[in-house]
This record gives structure tokens, C-alpha cells and sequence, in this order.
């Protein structure tokens, strides 16, 4: 194993800032993925110069670095697979500045998602591409993998919000992309390429984000359905009829049965239920998008609808949903929920075929695999949930993988909707990008020729993850 | 390394659910640890993942690993807030027994007697988890039953019982930080005193511009349970020119540690003191809110600060 000079980032950073306990070691080197690898040593830096200076000597000794937000990717984007550094931005966490004439606000990236939001409310305004992690995602790692959530259907992932950022490159120079305005028209947008990069182009030190006022009426409404099929159907038809929700969430069976087991929440156990929402200043107009929605639920056989303007009850119709993930873990006592395969988008015409294609998939694979996510922006998410001490599992989790992925290709889907890349997803990103890999590997030389940033992800992430990474699972042989 | 699989005999039973927390981190945000530090390796995940490692072997028990264990104020909030229903501190227990019989004693949060102990044994009798007890060689504290309550610190008289690592709770650091405020701030008014489940919910790590906090009349200090606050830390602000004292816990019955009960009666003792001083009493109050009422317990504050804006301040 190679080491680090300890003593030179203690130096930069202070005594305070670094650990390299095996113990913390051990703890690092996990996020909300399947993987796990060790890194050599954990440094939290506070100010960007700090960030310059171990990216100067990671740069000069050729180290790996890989920056951490609140560790809460499930993909595996901050497991070190190469050890070196991992770059704790939480110490970076002030909210700099919040501009209301100019309709934006700075912030470091360690600032949390809904620290952020708290903030902003005072002012009746929100930053809105919030994915279900806010309450530990931090702004740096949301921009690393371009996140969003369930109101980007109408108000767009963070690519869409972010103005401008203050980039360390990997040898340190400190460089300023976009701008503070709202358009900036022509050059390299090298802001957006930062947008998803997945830590693997440079460490964001401040970035500049637009908001929105926080609308005057949000209505939320249910439909159940006894068939998937009728659902995803429903999903294509809202979407093509030019209604605008601010919200179009799918539950499949299998996670309704979960969150009503951990929650007891009493939701009508069918195939399918849809969340639907609209938001906005004028309450007829939200009237109207929620009529439209109704409508078309009812016409693809929706049953038990009903919608709420008032947020207690709109918070129970949504409580389901915003809880799912975690309550998948308690679906059987005997299975593990894991993040895989757990993200990826196909046409709205597709998605009905997509959520059967996951059950069918799962069943002819004998494991068991859920079907949900924000249908609005064409997002499909599922988890697999296996008994991980059985390898025989995590081979039938592979396999099942495998042909979701080539589903998700042979329609025009994408492997990545919102989740990112990171280990797990990289075999069937490679294969879907495989004519623009050259091009991602020439971008990547250029502005980290050392290769020093997250290396061994995305496009060079091995297509064998589960042998070639460790699992955090303790697995039978 | 399997070999140590069979030391963990009490954490072995949670093998499964320690596979099944799906390390989503949720939990980092009710943590008062995590909150203080800044450090993930804090965070309740992490003990989760700890404990995972000690059991398949991946980590070695060391003092660091064992620490991780040891530290934790027993406030429940993560477990709480888990939604894949992990009983965190069921967990972290077992695991501190397992350590306890290898011979790691913390301290971690664990409270501590130190060398000027008098042997009065008020602590010994007011312990809510029966986790101290007289021994040849003086007080002894069970690490894996101690919950860091800190009621033992709140009555010794000799000033013998202290919790090992603090994050921030101790009457030196809230006084400190206190203070800081209160010097810093021309529009300071009051200090809150509020344990882990009144205050909630808030900023969780980040930090806001000085322009939202310069003006504040009052600034909130998280001293964990209600039952390890002191006269002397309550008395403290007013030393440093606060016009008021608030103090938030749990609604009777709520808290586990009976420290609301204790609190209340520490509050009417210095209500009494500060009567005797001919300072109005009614700059010391507590009040008691329900865990997750954060605008019960704004509209307190409010009022609170209303009051001491009408008494003015101290002379």
C-alpha cells in the first residue's frame, strides 16, 4: 500500500482535520452503496486554499483523491477503490451569501440540501432539485451527480440550477466557470461539465445556485391501480397531454407492502398507486392541472382517488414514498434492500413496459425487485432485496441487472437518471456510451492528466464490480 | 480474524440487521455528536458500520473502534428517525458489553469518578440505570449500563463525576460558548438551554451568513438531557449580562432518564436563589416541549424574549 506524508496534510489542514485510524478508515470507506475499500487517510478541509494545497501535493505524488460529500451515494461514487485521500467537504459548510435582487444564492459544498432550504424559506424561496437524501445530501455531492428528486418533473435536476462554481482542478489552480447571471450564451459551459463528473474532474469549493419562490397552493392526490400496466400507462398519458405536475411519483406493490410493514401507514395494498402533484400561485390553475391529472387516471382505470391542498394530509400521501427506500430494508427479515441496478430513465411511452420488465426480470432470476421512482421525468428506480450472505444471490443479482440494463438500451432509456454511475452502474453506462468513451477518457486526461481524482469510476470503473470490488456484505463462499 | 467472531457474543444476535441498514445516513442529522464534530466516523451510521466490522472481523477491537461504541448520550433520536427500524442503541449496547468483557472501558460519553470522590453515594442512589455502584476500590461505573445522562455530574457534591468525552455538553464549554454570544452580540437577550428532543428541528451541519445571526436576541446551546443542568451553568449567563434563562426538556413521562423531573427541581431551587438576590425569578423558566414541536418551541422562545425585553435587563 502506498502511504501518505501525514505529517504534510496535517500541516495544511491542522490537527483537528485528519484521521487515520483504521477504525475511521474502515468507516470512510463505505457510503450507501454495496462496495467498500479502504482509504489511507481522511482530511476535512475548511477553506479553499487548504483544498488547493493537498491538491498540489496529491497532484505532485500522484495520490488518489476522492472527494466526500455526506456519503450517501449508491452507486459507490466516494468508495476509494484506489485508497489515497478522501477529501471530506463537510468542513466546508457556510452558506455565503443569499442574493434576492439577483435571484441567487452561494454556498460551500458541504452545505446540506435542507440546511440550504431552511435558510432560503425565510425568504419564500427554495432551491429545488432536492433529492429524498436532503436531509444529509450535501450541495458538492449533489452537483457531482447532478441530483434530483421528485419536483424536478417541473423544476429540473441540479444541472438545471447551478450558475456558475469556484473549481479546484486536480493541481490545485483555483478556476471560476459560469457565471451569476442567468444565461451566459456561448464557450465550453465547463460549470455544467462539472455537473455529474462524479468527483472525477475537480473539487467544487462554492457554487452559485438559482431558486424559486415557493408556490402559494400545492394540491397532492393518490390513485391506486390494480395493474402496473394501467399505471405506467396513466404516467405516458399525464405526460403527453401537456399537463405540468410538480410531482409524479409510482409505487409498485412490493413498496407499498414495505412502508405500510415499517410505517403501518394503512395504504391499499394494489399493483400500483400514483402520487401526483401540482404546485403554483393561482389556485384555479392548480385546480386545473389536478383535474387533468385526475382525469387521466381515471381513464386508465385509477381507482380510490383523492387529493389534498392541506400539507398534514398531503405529508401522509407522501409520508410512503419519501420513507420507501429505507423501508424496503424491512420487507422480509431475511433479505437485505441493495442499491443496484437501482436507477435509470426510458421514455414515457416505455414505462409502463419498464416496471413489468423489472417483475419479470426479478422473478425469472428468483430474487425480488421493487419498481417506483419520479415516473414525471421518465425515472425508474428499484432495488434488489436478496439475502447477501448468499452468493448464489448476488450472482442471480448480477444477471438480473444485466438484462434490465439491456432492456433499458434496446428502448432509448439511459443507464443514470439521477442516481449516478459510481461502481455499480459503470458495466452498462460503458455499454451504453461505448462511441463517446474515447471522448469522456480524452476530457478526463485533459484536465486530470495524473489521474488523481476519484480514479477507477465511470468510464474506467471495472465492468466486474462484484469481483473486483470489495462488497460491504460479509458474503458465504 | 474469525477467531474474534466469537467474542462478540451479544452483538452476534444482530448480524442480520446490521446487514440489513441500508447506510442511507438519515440518522446523521439527529446525532448531537455528529452535530458537534463535523466527522462522519461520529455519526450513528458509523457505529452501525463499526459494529458490522468488529463482527465479520474487518475491524480489529482496538481502543479507537471501541470508543466509537462507548460514544453516544443514549438520546435515541436515530433510532427514533430510523425507518428501516434499526434499534441503534440496542446495538451499541451489546456491542459495549461485548468490549466491556474484552477489557475496553471507554470512557467514551461514559461518566467517570475522578480521585476527590467522598463516597457519598448520591450518585450511587440517584442513577436512572443503576450503572454506578460502590466497590472496595471506590465508585465504579458499568460502561455498557451508563447512558450519559449525566444526572451523577448534576449531584455530586464534590464535583467528583464527570463524563468522559463531552462534545460540547459540559458546564465549561456551554458556559463558554455561552458567553462568546453574549459578549459578541449587542442585541443578546437570552440563552436557551435545550436538551436533544426539545430542540429539533434545525441546521443540521451548515452554517449560515453572519447577516442572519448578528441580530440575535438569543442563542439555543444543546446540553443533552434536562437532568445534568446545574445551578452553576444556569447562573452563568446572567454572570455575563443575559436578561434571561430558558431552559427546554421533555413533557413529564417522555423523558427516559426522569431528567425533566430533575430539571424542574433545579429550576424552582433557583428561582428561590435568585429571589433571595432580588432578581426576579421569572428570568429563569422552563418549558416543556413535546420532541419534533419546533413551533411550540419558537413561540416559546418568543414570548420568553418578549418578557425579558419588558424587564430589561439585569442591574
Amino acid at each position: 500500500m502506498k502511504s501518505v506524508d501525514e505529517p504534510k496534510l496535517r500541516e495544511i489542514v491542522g490537527e483537528k482535520n485528519i484521521k487515520s485510524d483504521p477504525s475511521d478508515l474502515y468507516v470512510y470507506g463505505s457510503d450507501a452503496s454495496v462496495h467498500h475499500a479502504m482509504p489511507w487517510v481522511i482530511v476535512k478541509p475548511d477553506t479553499t486554499l487548504q483544498v488547493q494545497k493537498i491538491m498540489q501535493y496529491a497532484n505532485q505524488e500522484c495520490i488518489p483523491v476522492t472527494p466526500r460529500g455526506g456519503g450517501s451515494g449508491m452507486c459507490g461514487q466516494t468508495v476509494p477503490i484506489q485508497g489515497g485521500i478522501i477529501l471530506d467537504m463537510k468542513g466546508m459548510n457556510r452558506i455565503l451569501e443569499i442574493n434576492m435582487p439577483d435571484v441567487y444564492c452561494r454556498v460551500e459544498p458541504g452545505v446540506v440540501d435542507d440546511d440550504l432550504n431552511m435558510a432560503l424559506k425565510q425568504y419564500g424561496v427554495f432551491y429545488p432539485p432536492t433529492p429524498a437524501s436532503s436531509r444529509i445530501a450535501t450541495i458538492g455531492g449533489e452537483i457531482a451527480n447532478n441530483a434530483s428528486g421528485v419536483r424536478s418533473v417541473k423544476y429540473g435536476a441540479t444541472r438545471d440550477a447551478v450558475m456558475g462554481m469556484k473549481v479546484v482542478m486536480p493541481n490545485g489552480d483555483l478556476v471560476t466557470l459560469g457565471a451569476h447571471t442567468r444565461v451566459e450564451a456561448s464557450g465550453y459551459q465547463l460549470h455544467k461539465l462539472m455537473v455529474g463528473s462524479e468527483g472525477t474532474l475537480g473539487i467544487v469549493v462554492e457554487a452559485t445556485l438559482s431558486f424559486v419562490p415557493i408556490p402559494e397552493f400545492r394540491c397532492m392526490g393518490i390513485a391506486n391501480f390494480d395493474s402496473l400496466q394501467d399505471a405506467g400507462e396513466a404516467i405516458g398519458s399525464i405526460m403527453s397531454s401537456g399537463a405540468t405536475p410538480s410531482m409524479l411519483e409510482l409505487m409498485d406493490s412490493i413498496a407499498i407492502k414495505a412502508v405500510n410493514k415499517t410505517m403501518n401507514l394503512g395504504l391499499k395494498e394494489v399493483a400500483a398507486a400514483l402520487m401526483y402533484e401540482a404546485d403554483g400561485m393561482v389556485k384555479e390553475a392548480v385546480d386545473y392541472e389536478i383535474n387533468k391529472m385526475k382525469k387521466i387516471c381515471e381513464q386508465h382505470h385509477g381507482k380510490d382517488l383523492h387529493s389534498s391542498y392541506d400539507p398534514k394530509e398531503r405529508a401522509k400521501i407522501f409520508m410512503g414514498r419519501k420513507k420507501l427506500f429505507p423501508a424496503l430494508s424491512k420487507y422480509d427479515e431475511n433479505l437485505s434492500s441493495t442499491s443496484l441496478a437501482d436507477d435509470m430513465a426510458v421514455p414515457y411511452s416505455k414505462m409502463a413496459e419498464m416496471a413489468g420488465k423489472i417483475h419479470e426480470v426479478a422473478k425469472k432470476n428468483n430474487i425480488i425487485m421493487t419498481a417506483y421512482g419520479h415516473c414525471g421525468s421518465g425515472c425508474m428506480h428499484t432495488k434488489i432485496l436478496m439475502d447477501t450472505k448468499r452468493k448464489d444471490q448476488w450472482q442471480s443479482a448480477r444477471k438480473a441487472i444485466t438484462e434490465i440494463y439491456e432492456y433499458v438500451r434496446s428502448v432509448n432509456g439511459t443507464t443514470s437518471a439521477e442516481h449516478g454511475i459510481g461502481l455499480s452502474k459503470a458495466a452498462a453506462f460503458k455499454v451504453e456510451k461505448s462511441d463517446s468513451l474515447e471522448l469522456l477518457r480524452i476530457i478526463k486526461k485533459a484536465l486530470d492528466p495524473n489521474n488523481i481524482l476519484n480514479p477507477g469510476k465511470l468510464m474506467q470503473a471495472p465492468d466486474n464490480w462484484v469481483t473486483a470490488t470489495n462488497l460491504r456484505y460479509s458474503v458465504n463462499s | 480474524m474469525k477467531s474474534m467472531e466469537k467474542k462478540f457474543t451479544h452483538l452476534k444476535k444482530w448480524e442480520g440487521t446490521l446487514a440489513a441498514c441500508i447506510r442511507c445516513g438519515y440518522c446523521f442529522e439527529h446525532c448531537p455528536m455528529f452535530k458537534f464534530t463535523g466527522w462522519e466516523s461520529d455519526a450513528p451510521r458509523a457505529k452501525i458500520i463499526t459494529a458490522f466490522g468488529l463482527l465479520s472481523g474487518e475491524v480489529a477491537p482496538t481502543p479507537a473502534a471501541a470508543e466509537k461504541l462507548f460514544n453516544c448520550f443514549y438520546c435515541k433520536r436515530c433510532e427514533a428517525a430510523c425507518s428501516s427500524g434499526v434499534a441503534l442503541t440496542e446495538i451499541f449496547t451489546d456491542a459495549k458489553k461485548d468490549l466491556k468483557e474484552m477489557g475496553f472501558k471507554g470512557p467514551g460519553t461514559t461518566s467517570i469518578t475522578q480521585l476527590n470522590c467522598a463516597r457519598c453515594l448520591l450518585c450511587v442512589s440517584t442513577c436512572p440505570h443503576e450503572a454506578r455502584s460502590i466497590q472496595e476500590t471506590g465508585i465504579e461505573v458499568d460502561p455498557a449500563k451508563c447512558q450519559s445522562c449525566g444526572i451523577c455530574v448534576e449531584v455530586c457534591p464534590a464535583g467528583a463525576a464527570k463524563m468522559g468525552n463531552t462534545f460540547g455538553t459540559s458546564r465549561e464549554e456551554l458556559t463558554h460558548e455561552a458567553k462568546d454570544f453574549l459578549d459578541s452580540h449587542s442585541s443578546a437577550r437570552a440563552v436557551v438551554f435545550a436538551c436533544n428532543w426539545s430542540y429539533y428541528p434545525d441546521l443540521q451541519a451548515s452554517q449560515l451568513p453572519e447577516s442572519e445571526t448578528k441580530d440575535n436576541a438569543y442563542r439555543i446551546l444543546v446540553n443533552m438531557c434536562g437532568g445534568r443542568l446545574e445551578a452553576q451553568l444556569l447562573m452563568a449567563p446572567l454572570l455575563h449580562n443575559a436578561w434571561g434563562v430558558l431552559v427546554a426538556c421533555c413533557p413529564e413521562g417522555d423523558c427516559q432518564h426522569n431528567g425533566n423531573v430533575k430539571a424542574k427541581k433545579t429550576i424552582a431551587n433557583l428561582k428561590k436563589i435568585l429571589e433571595d438576590v432580588k432578581i426576579k425569578p421569572e428570568r429563569v423558566h422552563l418549558v416543556e416541549i413535546p420532541a419534533g414541536d419546533k413551533s411550540l418551541f419558537q413561540a416559546e422562545i418568543d414570548t420568553f424574549v418578549d418578557k425579558m425585553n419588558t424587564l430589561g435587563p439585569i442591574r
